[in-house]
């Protein structure tokens, strides 16, 4: 094809031609096969890169979650027989995964009858998948894991900005900011997730009900809650704390 | 796919099309074992199986994103198609070992066939043209990005300081190009027909 043709497509698919200009392009597709069949590539690429480029960061948020919930799926039913595939994410803590839940079930069922508070629910899923500058990320991972909030939270702001649409690091650095009682930038990072498309759209909202829980804000913590939609992990939590709280 | 019916399982794509967590782990805990018991019993080991699972579930988000995918068959043997399928093409390219077909998961399920080669078509295109776009200069891939992703020709133009009429016509011709590399590679051809 010469380099007209190939602008011709393009103001084809844009229909940018007129009337008289459309009429002999059709022609030409219907008696010259050449003409047609690079027509029909140049078509199916504009859509193809339409598609990963305009859609690129939705996908990637897509691929992630797919990723997580994978390396869970396949963590839990056996253990992988080779190592030789990288998979680029480290999972300190996930044996603390087995901990924090008997912890976070002794916590629930001993507070079961008493008035809801923050501290009932602050047993946060341990940290682990991280992509980024990896040494600080392994610092704050154990940081966080250990409780300590204040270190997790300045090396995790650290990587974050170096990767700020990272939002996994934002949900934890959210997190380390309601343990901390710095509630504006919880918030902030936490309405950020979701109003995004990213993975940690919900959890972030339930930890969103949770700052406000910690505020003692309680009207907004129930307006919150009764968002968590019905497909969320946390959705169960969030129905015990608004009985609860109702 | 034309006046089919749409399946009820079509809610597995609805969901994967809304990165819906709920659904991406029902397909892992419905779906998946099937595949990793069938690529066990055919010389591949769980994390081969972790990552044909993984690379097959992004083709279909992708057609489904890009093409609007109808289900019209059972998501159960759909997937399990697929999934065979890219297996048994990278043993082939691996040259491994012959590999036992077991009848017994094999569907006969003719829509499934149908819809899971379609699938497999659209995922071997769409690695053709990744591959096809990488080899493209650097100025072309950066005008192609920015084209799709900024939408207005004339932000474009002014982001990489040309100006519009240069950046609309250098944007046909780098998809020209493009054409031209993917019409001339051999795999395209065995892929068309």
């Amino acid at each position: 094809m010469e380099e007209q043709d190939y602008i011709l497509f393009d103001q084809y698919l844009l229909e940018e031609l007129s009337a008289d200009e459309r009429l002999v392009f059709e022609k030409r597709l219907d008696t010259d096969i050449e003409f047609k069949k690079s027509f029909n590539t140049y078509k199916e690429l504009s859509n193809f890169l339409e598609n990963k480029f305009e859609n690129e960061e939705e996908s990637n948020d897509f691929k992630s979650n797919l990723e997580r919930v994978s390396n869970k799926h396949f963590s839990k039913t056996e253990t992988p027989v080779d190592s030789k595939h990288k998979r680029g994410i480290f999972r300190i803590g996930q044996l603390a995964i087995a901990a924090s839940v008997i912890l976070f079930l002794g916590v629930f069922i001993f507070n079961q009858f008493s008035n809801p508070t923050y501290l009932d629910y602050n047993s946060h899923e341990p940290m682990t998948v991280v992509r980024g500058n990896v040494k600080d990320l392994i610092e704050a991972t154990k940081a966080f894991n250990n409780e300590e909030y204040e270190i997790a939270n300045k090396l995790i702001k650290k990587v974050l900005d170096k990767d700020p649409e990272n939002s996994e690091l934002k949900l934890y650095y959210a997190i380390t900011n309601i343990e901390l009682d710095n509630y504006k930038v919880a918030d902030e990072n936490l309405n950020e997730l979701i109003n995004g498309t990213s993975a940690y759209k919900d959890k972030a909202l339930w930890y969103s009900a949770l700052s406000r829980l910690k505020q003692r804000n309680i009207d907004a913590c129930i307006i919150l809650l009764k968002q968590v939609e019905q497909e969320s992990e946390d959705y169960k939590q969030a129905q015990e704390l608004l009985d609860k709280l109702e | 796919m034309g006046d089919k019916k749409i399946h009820e399982d079509q809610k597995y794509i609805d969901g994967l099309l809304k990165n819906n967590s709920f659904i991406i782990q029902t397909i892992y805990d419905k779906f998946v074992p099937k595949v990793v018991n069938y690529i066990k019993q055919n010389s591949g080991d769980i994390a081969q199986a972790q990552d044909i699972v993984q690379e097959t579930i992004i083709t279909i988000y992708n057609q489904a994103k890009e093409k609007g995918l109808k289900l019209t068959c059972p998501f159960d043997a759909y997937f399990f198609l697929l999934c065979k399928r890219k297996w048994l093409n990278e043993l082939k390219k691996n040259n491994k070992k012959e590999v036992t077909i077991n009848e017994e998961v094999l569907s006969k399920d003719d829509d499934a066939q149908e819809l899971a080669f379609e699938t497999s078509l659209f995922g071997e295109k769409q690695a053709l043209f990744n591959e096809m776009f990488l080899k493209l200069g650097t100025a072309c891939k950066d005008l192609i990005k920015a084209t799709f992703k900024i939408k207005s020709m004339e932000e474009v133009a002014a982001s990489l300081g040309l100006t519009y009429a240069y950046a609309r016509k250098k944007k046909s011709l780098c998809i020209g190009q493009l054409t031209k590399l993917v019409q001339e590679s051999p795999k395209f051809n065995q892929l068309n027909y």
